[in-house]
């Protein structure tokens, strides 16, 4: 009731404006009316729109912000997301929604740069329908949004952005990752490696050209020094991200010989990197890495022995997952409607909306079955735990995640038309994770040869 | 009448996130390309296409980003900094830029604003690399606000500027040395004849030129909050490019109407469709068929029969 006051506040106000600035010089009066009262009018919804509902009563629909890229050279790696939202959101709906509100999704396009998408977050913030940000992909606006969730107060979870610089302060309120970032994910492939290949001398780097190429070489590299110390770096390539010619950097990788190649190519790049570099010796003259091979194993061939894995436990077929009838379905029913089975984005996205609901169960309970504020659900991440479609992820004090890191090698099954993933390891998420506050690359440079061999090994996750 | 015309139009911008508080980050940003667009149709008036304003935006943001973690923080003195630096900036490239006419400056300086975007993607260790680099909230005159009441004012701000230094280049267009840009274009050599160095009517332009994109790029960087090299990318270039030429060169205020027209009709494309690359593509080209002189052309052309 006070919001239909103010806006009437508002209009009459403003109509006092117009003899006070006797705004009739020379124009028709008809016209200036109009204009005055339109804008009133405008005003006067503005402020109805803009009155949050009480937080208390339980909302027609729960809303929700979810960034991905659905257009560009992303759109490889995000629409496997969209996909796998849409799906979640159908399951959850037909069960009956979150604590009996349905739920909707408002899905933005991150391909148009961090403007437009900090532009649209503060467009769906403003909506007190939209409880949750499900945001985002890719690194750069994770980066771009966190500042603006802490300030809107807005409970946003990061389903795939994984530098370890979003939330190193650890000072962030409302941003919240349930995943591992970069740092566990390619110390998980150099121990493998070592594992694997533990005479390797020559190792080369193929990484596309941004942020995270360059952060996955310094980590991997880092972390390669520190258990082996005389691995020598031999080449280290970043190709333009979206490149759609990989000979010259294959010539290199030809000419130099290195034991491994190691590569966080992904989409597109990666497909047309194993397309080409197949042809010429690449996967048999070296043991080759691919940090996000998993994401084309249905779609290239690739050669038994590639060392593959998923930057966290997101593998639907791990036996964790395949021990889960609700992964089972899930997968399924996502062969069934988009025609290939998740990748991993996709599970990392389920896992998130799985995350959602689990801090909304959470936060109802604990105010005894009232619909929570944005305030609540955030408390309700903070610190929880939450079984999720292939394992579990635990938040820490400073809202990383601790998620478990599976690695293995390709191979060809009976089972399965393309190659899936042998000889697993999986790793507990808080043994390769530094303390709250650390320094990532100061932690991994302590790392000694011992500390690799108290992990498990490979092929010990059966 | 135009003035209040203009007039209604700034209430209007300045009430609009009253209405709808998100539009205000849509709108500081929109003024923000406006005067980078600016910036182009100053050039533009002389015959000569930047395909590479981007860069003069991009590197007063990395400026405000580098000297706020240097300590300076103030909103006023980062503001006046930074945007001496895209001068400075423009005045080192224009010296050698303003040679050339035609196909060759719009290539030079895409080039040029293109080895700025590589450096700032691959300096890893000192811009950030592709994760770019935070711009945390200065201060106002000594009072230090919280976050959401900074980007009030810098709306405010930018919105004040728009208008003194919209009748400033309004001047500077009016004066011998603006009408000169014209003559350039149209018999550079009578011009020479006449005794007026064009390097120099030149030169001055393109640092004008620069400066204005330097203003633009100081407001975004704050608005926005990070910056990322992607800011100096050559598509990035095209559209203030294009923004002058939707809104119009025949005035002022035409930049400022493309720029408000292309983010405005953007954001109400993202929320409508995943395919809001069409809707914008369309709506260019209707108004770039249908409207040669921009929209600023209609308003011009209306007055015109009024008389």
């Amino acid at each position: 009731m006070t919001s239909r006051g103010i806006s009437i506040g508002v209009s009459r106000y403003l109509s006092s404006l117009e003899r006070l600035f006797r705004l009739d010089r020379g124009v028709p009066q008809g016209k200036v009316r109009w204009a005055v009262d339109g804008l009133a009018g405008a005003l006067a919804l503005g402020v109805v729109a803009a009155t949050p509902a009480a937080a208390q009563d339980k909302p027609s629909a729960l809303g929700l912000g979810i960034f991905t890229f659905t257009s560009g050279p992303a759109a490889a790696y995000g629409m496997p997301g969209k996909n796998a939202a849409d799906l979640m959101i159908d399951e959850i709906n037909a069960k009956g929604g979150i604590g009996g509100v349905p739920v909707s999704a408002t899905y933005v396009d991150e391909a148009q740069g961090a403007q437009g998408v900090i532009a649209e977050y503060r467009r769906l913030a403003g909506d007190a329908k939209n409880q949750v940000m499900v945001a985002a992909l890719s690194s750069a606006n994770c980066l771009a949004l966190a500042p603006l969730a802490d300030q809107l107060e807005v409970p946003t979870v990061g389903w795939n952005c994984d530098t370890h610089q979003l939330l190193m302060d650890g000072k962030s309120k409302y941003v919240f990752r349930p995943n591992g970032n970069t740092v566990p994910e390619f110390i998980a492939y150099a121990i493998y490696l070592l594992d694997r290949k533990p005479d390797l001398k020559t190792v080369a780097i193929i990484n596309p050209d941004y942020a995270f190429g360059h952060d996955a070489a310094k980590i991997f590299t880092a972390a390669l020094k520190a258990l082996k110390p005389d691995v020598e770096i031999v080449a280290e390539l970043y190709p333009k991200l979206g490149s759609p010619n990989y000979q010259t950097e294959i010539s290199r990788l030809t000419t130099t010989r290195p034991d491994v190649v190691f590569s966080n190519l992904w989409g597109a790049d990666l497909e047309n990197f194993v397309r080409q570099a197949a042809p010429r010796g690449i996967f048999t003259s070296s043991q080759v890495i691919l940090a996000l091979g998993e994401t084309v194993l249905q779609r290239v061939p690739l050669p038994d022995g590639v060392i593959v894995g998923v930057l966290g436990d997101g593998w639907w077929m791990s036996p964790d997952a395949k021990n889960k009838p609700e992964t089972v379905k899930f997968a399924e029913a996502y062969k069934a409607r988009f025609g290939e089975y998740p990748v991993f984005p996709s599970i990392k996205m389920a896992n998130a909306l799985i995350y959602v609901k689990a801090a909304y169960d959470a936060a109802m309970q604990k105010n005894g079955g009232k619909w929570p504020t944005r305030g609540e659900l955030a408390a309700a991440m903070k610190g929880s735990k939450v079984e999720t479609l292939t394992g579990t992820a635990q938040t820490r004090a400073d809202n990383d995640g601790l998620v478990d890191q599976i690695v293995g090698v390709t191979v060809k099954t009976p089972a399965q038309q393309s190659p899936v993933i042998g000889d697993m390891v999986r790793y507990k998420g808080d043994s390769l994770m530094p303390q709250a506050g650390q320094d990532p690359l100061a932690w991994i440079a302590t790392l000694k040869p011992e500390f690799a061999k108290s992990l498990p090994k490979p092929g010990s996750y059966k | 009448m135009p003035t209040i015309i203009a007039a209604a139009a700034v209430l209007v911008i300045a009430l609009l996130p009253v209405a709808a508080p998100w539009l205000q980050f849509v709108l500081t940003l929109a003024i923000a390309k406006g005067f980078a667009a600016l910036g182009v149709a100053v050039l533009l008036r002389a015959g000569l296409i930047s395909i590479g304003h981007a860069m003069f935006f991009a590197a007063s943001a990395y400026a405000v980003a580098f000297l706020a973690r240097a300590g300076v923080n103030d909103l006023g003195l980062l503001l006046i900094l930074s945007v001496l630096g895209g001068a400075l900036v423009g005045a080192v490239a224009g010296s050698f830029l303003v040679r050339y006419r035609a196909i060759f400056f719009a290539m030079l300086n895409l080039a040029v604003s293109m080895v700025f975007y590589a450096l700032c993607a691959k300096l890893y260790g000192v811009t950030g690399g592709t994760d770019g680099k935070p711009v945390p909230v200065p201060a106002v005159f000594g009072v230090v606000l919280g976050e959401p009441a900074f980007k009030s004012v810098l709306f405010y701000l930018s919105l004040g500027l728009m208008v003194l230094v919209g009748l400033a280049v309004q001047r500077y267009l009016n004066s011998p040395l603006g009408h000169a840009l014209s003559a350039v274009h149209t018999n550079e050599i009578r011009l020479e004849y006449l005794g007026i160095p064009v390097w120099a009517v030149l030169l001055i332009a393109y640092v004008v030129s620069a400066a204005l994109a330097g203003l633009g790029g100081a407001i975004a960087g704050f608005a926005i909050g990070r910056v990322v090299p992607d800011f100096a990318f050559w598509t990035a270039s095209g559209h203030l490019v294009l923004i002058a030429v939707l809104g119009g060169i025949g005035g002022v205020p035409g930049a400022f109407i493309g720029a408000l027209f292309l983010e405005l009709l953007h954001s109400a494309a993202v929320t409508v469709t995943d395919s809001w690359n069409l809707i914008v593509g369309m709506a260019l080209i209707i108004v770039i068929m249908f409207m040669p002189k921009g929209i600023y052309g209609l308003f011009a052309r209306k007055e015109a029969t009024g008389l």
